[in-house]
């Protein structure tokens, strides 16, 4: 297949919403001590279940921020987080990290709070526009101008809610594609591309911008 | 291959995941076309840049509302009994308060002998006449002895508060960062009003005035840090609303 050829197919298959073995895939499991603070949190301990909170809230509110756009709802949703994950705490299997299955419940409660912000229906996944016309677009690039992080936030909202999730995931929270894929319920090789395809658009956003 | 050809590879190489030999080709590629170089450099700006993101901290009162949740619901056990060393220093607090107290108390005994006239015997006399009971120090002393005594019960004050103040920054970790601000600010007002009381007792040591104004920021101090280690030990507990209302009660203060 010719370099064209591979390029439809990623986008193609930038469009499925689930791969059935993307979470196993992830294959890191939970560590002992996760595993022995996951059994105290479900024995009741309050004190443990905030020695968990303690330990992720950072990393899930950052999430939630900027997906949800606004630290009003981003609050809201940490809490809904915490308090879905203590309901379902029996569903921890430890088969993947706690901190993974962490992002995985938050993630899912931020895609689904904006799907019915924007009342449509669910992708995981954006077919955003064309690569080659985010490329023509902002062939100038970014050289000469000053780019600062309020610029990249505020561009970042503008992108649609799948591939900003995985942007966020990989870009901003440091994730490797196959733990994105494995929150995200996608391939590992959809996770690339919707990480290109943002930064795509970012690009083209930076640039209008100046 | 045109340039568009090597756009993912170029993402790939940013990301570090290029296989060594295509990594190598679109290398002698790079060398070669300046709009490629920029569109990395873009991409690797974009990727620097969103690494550097803040990760702002969650406000502090979502952890107090989870917790106030998961006890409404019935779905975290009680919390344990205080362990030995808690216990201990609870008491010791308790004894520290109960000190501050009765030395307060006493003060109000002391006052009006320092409201009448304090250079006359008449006033100091007039300890006996309102009833002090015998075997206390007041009673029938000269002013020197009144004020020796006001010294020695702000002494004991000073002990109780002391501490006080040692059981409350030992436990300052449960609270949030706002909270443990907001009394330390409070706390200092107090220690202000404190200082500029002695230094008024220092110019004027017979001023009743001043004399008043010290003890009754004594006291408020010791309200405050006994407030202080309640609202902490709410906290500790997850009772949000237990630590609500005595916040409220802080803030009218």
């Amino acid at each position: 297949m010719d370099r064209a050829g591979q390029r439809e197919s990623t986008m193609a298959t930038s469009k499925l919403t689930v791969h059935p073995s993307a979470a196993r895939a992830a294959g890191v499991p939970a560590r002992q001590d996760d595993l022995a603070l996951v059994e105290r949190c479900r024995r009741g301990d309050l004190g443990a279940f905030e020695e968990l909170y303690r330990a992720h809230a950072g990393r899930l509110y950052s999430v939630a921020l900027r997906l949800a756009g606004n630290a009003a709802d981003a609050e809201d949703l940490l809490q809904e987080i915490f308090l879905a994950a203590h309901r379902k705490l029996e569903t921890f299997r430890g088969e993947s990290a706690l901190g993974t299955w962490l992002y995985r419940l938050a993630t899912n409660l931020c895609l689904d709070h904006l799907r019915s912000r924007a009342g449509r229906s669910s992708q995981v996944t954006d077919s955003i526009e064309d690569e080659a016309a985010l490329l023509d677009r902002s062939s100038g690039g970014l050289a000469d101008r000053t780019v600062s992080r309020m610029d990249l936030e505020r561009a970042l909202a503008r992108l649609p809610d799948g591939c900003r999730a995985a942007f966020v995931l990989h870009d901003v929270e440091g994730l490797e594609h196959r733990e994105v894929a494995a929150i995200l319920g996608i391939a590992e090789g959809t996770s690339k591309s919707q990480v290109h395809k943002a930064r795509l658009k970012l690009r083209a956003l930076l640039q209008a911008r100046s | 291959m045109g340039c568009a050809g090597y756009r993912q590879a170029i993402q790939e190489l940013v990301d570090g995941t290029l296989a060594p030999i295509r990594a190598a080709e679109l290398d002698r590629h790079l060398d070669r076309c300046a709009g490629c170089r920029a569109f990395e450099a873009d991409i690797r700006r974009i990727r620097d840049l969103a690494a550097s993101l803040d990760h702002p901290a969650p406000p502090d009162g979502v952890w107090l509302q989870i917790a106030g949740r998961l006890r409404q619901e019935g779905r975290v056990r009680p919390p344990p009994p205080l362990d030995r060393s808690r216990q201990s220093r609870y008491a010791i607090l308790g004894i520290a308060a109960a000190l501050v107290a009765a030395v307060g108390a006493s003060l109000v005994l002391l006052l009006p002998f320092l409201r009448s006239d304090p250079s006359t015997e008449a006033g100091a006399g007039g300890a006996a006449q309102q009833g002090v009971p015998a075997g206390n120090a007041a009673a029938g002393e000269p002013v020197q002895g009144i004020e020796d005594h006001f010294r020695i019960a702000e002494q004991h004050m000073q002990a109780g508060i002391a501490k006080l103040e040692e059981a409350a920054r030992a436990d300052e970790t449960v609270m949030d960062p706002q909270t443990a601000a907001m009394l330390r600010k409070n706390l200092e007002l107090i220690d202000l009003a404190i200082a500029e009381s002695r230094a008024a007792l220092k110019s004027e040591p017979q001023s009743i005035v001043a004399r008043d104004s010290l003890f009754s920021a004594l006291r408020r101090k010791v309200a405050l840090l006994q407030d202080t280690i309640a609202l902490m030990n709410e906290m500790r507990k997850g009772d949000a609303a237990g630590a609500a209302q005595i916040m409220e009660g802080l803030n009218k203060s």
